[in-house]
Order: C-alpha cells, then sequence, then structure tokens
C-alpha cells in the first residue's frame, strides 16, 4: 500500500517534471499544479499505512490504533494554499493570453528582447 | 508565563489589511489605516525588542502557545533574540517605505489594492519571523509571496507580466518542495516543531533519513534567498519594480531568507555531521554569489538595475556567515541582514526620487543632481559608503565582523573575495554617482520636478538615521547581534523556553 503510494508519488513527480520543462506556459503552469498534487501525496504517504488502523477521531478508543492525524491537517492546509495559487495563477493566464496573444514561453522571450 | 502578546504582531498587520479592504475607493481612509497600523506595528515591534533585550548579553525568549496546547503538538510564537532584532528592523523599514509610497505611489498601482496588499506583505513577513514550527514557517512565506506576486503583477504591462513568470514560477516551485520537505521531515522525525527539532538534532537523535531533507531545504530556501547558482530570478524580476516596491522586496523578501537559513541551518539542524553536507555548499555559494552579483552590478547602466543585482552580492555576505559558523561569524550575519534592511531600502528610495527629478533611471540621462538636491546628494554618498563598507559606517562593521571571521577560520579565500567585493561595490557606487550627481545635466535647461520631494526625502531620512546608529552606536549593536547569535549556536535556552512552558 504504501510502497504504491510511493511509487504513484514518484510517477507524478515525473510527469511534473516533464511538464515544467515544456515550452508553453499552460504547461509550465499545470506542472505546476500537479506537483502541489504530487506534494501533499507525499505528505499523506508519512502517515504510515492505513490497513488495520482508525481514522483519527476521538470517542471510538484505541489510540494507540488511530492514524496519525497531523499530515492530514498539514495537507488541508497545503490544499488551501494551493486551490489559492491555482486561482492566481490561472488568471494571471488568462490576463498574459489577452494582453500578448500568445502563451508560447519562447515568443514571450523574444519578444522582450526586441524591446529596448 | 507565556506572552501572548506578541501575536499582536501578527494581528496588527492582518487588521491593518482586512481594514482597509473595506475602503477600496477611500483612499483617505486607506492611507489612514495604514499609518495608524504600522504605527501601531512599529510600537509593539520596539517594545517587544525592549523586552527581549532587558539583558543586553543574555536576551530572554518570549514564547506563546495558540490555544494553549502543549508546545510540539501545538503551535508555537517564538520571539528570541534574532527574531526580535530582525521584526524591529522590518518593522522601521516598511513604516518609512510606506510614507514614501504616500508621496510617490506607483501609477500602475495607485488604486485601492496597493494598501492591503501591503499590509498582507507584511503579515506574512512577521509571521515568518515569529513562528515556532516549519509549517507555519511555509504558511508565513506562502502569503508573503501571493502578495508579492500580486503587488508584482497589478496593472503590469506585458513585458513587466514576462519578467513576473520568472519570479512567480520559480517561488511556487521553491514552495511546493518546501511542502513536500515538511511532509518527509514529519515522517523522518516525528515533529516540526523548531525547538523540538533542534533538541533532537543537538542530542544526535536526527535519524539519518533527515539528512537528504535538510539538504533539499537548503535548495528551498536557496531560491528563496537567491543565492548562487538559484540567483537568476532576482535581478530580472526587481528592477521592473518602482522604486518604493524595490525596497520593500529588497528590504524584507530577501533578508526574510536570511534569517530562514540561519534559523534552519545554524539552530535547527546546528550538528556537526549535517554541517559536514551544508556548510561548504553554503560557502562556496556564498563566494560565488558575492562576486559574480557585484560584477553584474559594475556592467549595468540604470540605478534601478545596479541596486537589484547588487542584493545578490549582499547576500552573498549572509550566506558567508552562516557558511563559517563561528559565533562571530553567525553574529555578523545577523548584523548585515540590519544593516542591509535599512541601506538597501535608502538606496532604493534615493533611486526613486532621483528618478522623479530627472525624469529618467537610465544614467545616462541623469545628471547635475548635485546642484539641484544637494540632500538627496549627501543621503546617497552616505548610504553608497555605508554599501560598500567603508568606517564608520555601519557596513564597515558587518563586513568587518564577518571577515575577520573569515580570517579566524583560515578561510582566506573567501576573505579576499569578501574585501575585492566591497572595492567593487564601491565601483559601481560611484558609478551612480559619478553618472548623476557630478556630471552635467544632459538636458538643458534641467526638467523641473513636478512636485516637492520633500516628502519622499523625509522617508529616506528615517531609514538614513536607522543606518547611522548603526554605524555610531555599533558596539550597542554588535552586543545585541552577539547575543543573538550565541542564542542561536546554542539553543538550549530557547528549546527550554518552548518545550518546558507548555508543562
Amino acid at each position: 500500500m504504501i510502497l504504491l503510494t510511493c511509487i504513484m508519488v514518484g510517477v507524478i513527480f515525473a510527469c511534473a517534471t516533464y511538464l515544467l520543462l515544456a515550452g508553453e506556459l499552460k504547461q509550465v503552469c499545470m506542472g505546476i499544479f500537479l506537483l502541489g498534487h504530487g506534494a501533499n501525496l507525499a505528505i499523506i504517504a508519512v502517515s504510515g499505512s492505513p490497513i488495520g488502523r482508525l481514522p483519527p477521531v476521538l470517542g471510538g478508543g484505541m489510540i494507540d490504533r488511530l492514524v496519525d492525524p497531523l499530515p492530514q491537517a498539514l495537507i488541508l492546509t497545503a490544499i488551501v494554499i494551493g486551490f489559492a495559487v491555482q486561482a492566481f495563477l490561472l488568471t494571471l493566464l488568462v490576463i498574459t493570453a489577452r494582453k500578448t496573444r500568445t502563451l508560447d514561453l519562447n515568443a514571450l522571450a523574444t519578444d522582450e528582447k526586441e524591446k529596448p | 508565563m507565556p506572552a501572548n502578546w506578541i501575536i499582536l504582531l501578527v494581528v496588527i498587520p492582518m487588521l491593518g489589511g482586512i481594514g482597509s479592504t473595506f475602503f477600496l475607493r477611500h483612499m483617505r481612509a486607506q492611507r489612514l489605516i495604514g499609518i495608524a497600523t504600522l504605527i501601531a506595528n512599529l510600537i509593539v515591534a520596539i517594545y517587544a525588542a525592549t523586552n527581549v533585550f532587558t539583558d543586553l548579553d543574555h536576551p530572554r525568549i518570549l514564547v506563546s502557545q495558540m490555544g494553549d496546547w502543549p508546545a510540539p503538538f501545538g503551535i508555537s510564537i517564538v520571539l528570541d533574540g534574532l527574531s526580535a532584532l530582525v521584526l524591529a528592523m522590518a518593522s522601521i523599514v516598511v513604516l518609512a517605505i510606506y510614507l514614501y509610497c504616500l508621496w510617490q505611489m506607483p501609477r500602475r498601482l495607485s488604486h485601492g489594492l496597493f494598501h492591503p496588499l501591503f499590509h498582507f506583505l507584511i503579515l506574512g513577513v512577521q509571521w515568518s519571523l515569529l513562528t515556532g514550527d516549519l509549517f507555519n514557517l511555509f504558511v508565513g512565506f506562502e502569503i508573503m509571496l501571493m502578495a508579492s506576486y500580486a503587488l508584482l503583477v497589478i496593472g503590469a504591462s506585458p513585458s513587466q507580466m514576462r519578467q513576473a513568470y520568472k519570479y512567480v514560477l520559480l517561488n511556487l516551485l521553491g514552495s511546493t518542495l518546501f511542502v513536500t520537505c515538511c511532509g518527509l521531515l514529519y515522517g523522518a522525525t516525528g515533529t516540526l516543531n523548531m525547538a523540538d527539532l533542534a533538541r533532537l538534532s543537538h542530542d544526535g537523535l536526527l535519524p539519518p533519513s533527515a539528512i537528504p531533507i535538510v539538504a533539499l531545504l537548503l535548495i528551498v530556501f536557496g531560491t528563496k534567498t537567491a543565492i548562487f547558482p538559484l540567483w537568476f530570478w532576482l535581478p530580472d524580476t526587481y528592477h521592473n519594480l518602482p522604486a518604493s516596491l524595490g525596497a520593500l522586496f529588497a528590504g524584507l523578501l530577501t533578508k526574510v531568507g536570511a534569517y530562514t537559513l540561519i534559523r534552519t541551518f545554524v539552530m535547527m539542524f546546528g550538528t556537526p555531521e549535517l554541517h559536514r553536507v551544508v556548510l561548504p555548499v553554503l560557502l562556496l555559494s556564498a563566494g560565488v554569489t558575492m562576486l559574480l552579483g557585484v560584477l553584474g552590478a559594475v556592467s549595468m547602466k540604470s540605478v534601478r538595475r545596479i541596486l537589484s543585482i547588487h542584493i545578490v552580492s549582499q547576500i552573498g555576505y549572509m550566506a558567508l556567515g552562516i557558511g563559517l559558523m563561528t559565533e562571530l561569524a553567525v553574529a555578523g550575519t545577523i548584523f548585515f541582514i540590519l544593516h542591509n534592511m535599512a541601506v538597501k531600502s535608502t538606496l532604493f528610495l534615493c533611486g526613486g526620487i532621483m528618478q522623479e527629478l530627472s525624469g529618467t533611471d537610465e544614467l545616462a540621462g541623469m545628471g547635475g543632481l548635485l546642484k539641484r538636491a544637494p540632500w538627496l546628494a549627501a543621503f546617497f554618498f552616505i548610504a553608497a559608503l555605508s554599501l560598500a563598507g567603508l568606517p564608520p559606517l555601519s557596513g564597515f562593521i558587518g563586513k568587518w565582523m564577518l571577515l575577520k571571521g573569515a580570517l579566524d577560520t583560515h578561510h582566506y579565500l573567501f576573505a579576499g573575495v569578501g574585501f575585492f567585493t566591497s572595492l567593487l561595490t564601491l565601483l559601481s557606487m560611484l558609478k551612480i554617482w559619478n553618472a548623476a550627481f557630478w556630471s552635467e545635466s544632459p538636458q538643458s535647461p534641467s526638467p523641473a520636478p513636478a512636485r516637492s520631494t520633500a516628502a519622499g526625502m523625509l522617508a529616506t531620512a528615517i531609514l538614513l538615521v536607522v543606518t547611522l546608529s548603526m554605524g555610531f552606536g555599533a558596539s550597542l549593536y554588535y552586543r545585541m547581534c552577539t547575543a543573538a547569535a550565541r542564542g542561536v549556536l546554542q539553543p538550549e535556552a530557547y528549546i527550554q523556553a518552548v518545550l518546558r512552558e507548555a508543562r
């Protein structure tokens, strides 16, 4: 179970890296989003295998068998922040596309050099 | 005795930010809120600093546990010597910059959004400085960076937008790596509390699997601080900013990164095994950062570009002190951070006034400012010499501490590089001086300034007084910085204050 999660994290990070190296801004942003998901998955993997353990809700007794709740609290925060970042980045993409009519990184870079 | 009032340093800017959001169309109300919150913030920060430094050589440590949850489980807010010094300086710098912004508001930001973003940026900075655990450091960083992204792109022209992407994407990548590090570190050690992590590593209980995570943290903070080879985003972004925002970013953002480097690699992971991994990398990158930054500055041809790329070179000095890891060198780094926050902001603000007077930022288009604005010339001259490190100004003391630290530990090469960098710094500052102040004005008659620069000069003067106090009151600052450095190098008091208070 934990091995599978780790492999998943690896695959997601690999895909995200591939996207980050792409030549278009949309793909780069998607890479950032995907990387965020990979990070969240890595954090949840830290709390260990959930098999044979209980959700971290008090009242059931058996505190020693509860899943560690802290990583869940961490990713909850990370997801909220990630959501804000995604909203911001998407807005930025739309505005850039409207202003410059292109999202190709090379085109953006050459435009820059032509300007004084 | 929990010092719960230190949370005010987070609450005040938050109130300022939320409060000014309600008055987006009422400039006067926003300014009033802004000045009121920043002055309140300054008062609390100075009060906190005096409270921490009741005994100059033995700073107290103020701790507040959020929700009264015991320390390694809850969120701790901690104010020790290091964070108190940086916080006090930050609160002075932001007040001065805000006053300057009221005079010369960047045109693209002149609608109401500027004020809330300014306050949220300060909120992020102060949270990062106060927090006692690694995950909240991430949250503080995110708030600070989000505000800075927005300030960077709102109303930006297409070419500025392109530059902004470099900054935004790279910092987002860094943040994602940071949050991954937090998760992995929790998996390896079972805690994210800074005091608890410091206790583990100083007791030798840190598992070997934590070492690669710490190395990854170096990359994360290296990106945020802009040390070689992760500095390339900085000079491309900062010169696009208007002078006031340049001062804000240069004075706060990278310095918070340097503060985090001290907090992490000196205090939290200050063990010989980890230092064997981290210190050589930091030292080497410090040397290259110093030299490359200043070489870039010598080759640039506009005021803001020179100042922006200079930030990189100055960060090299800070990394040098951390890399040497002696008490004197770390104290030197702390002193240098404080000195740089004041001086760099002063120079950016001077640059803004120079631009206002001559209508351009290019050195070729400036000139004759010595006759037209003698006070500005004096301000710039003092700040520039302080940056270059001429006695008796503050830069000299900071560099003396760092270079003596390097000589004491027989790192002659790095001391040499540091000295050479100082000379080139002087050269690049003289370049601005010659072009803008001494040479004849290229346009004749020289253009009349649109308005009086008195308000901007007042804001700059505040910062200049702080800089001068650091030079002439050096012994006081020296003692405080040394005490703060001792506090992070031997964090027993910090650990006790945070962990024991809970019981």
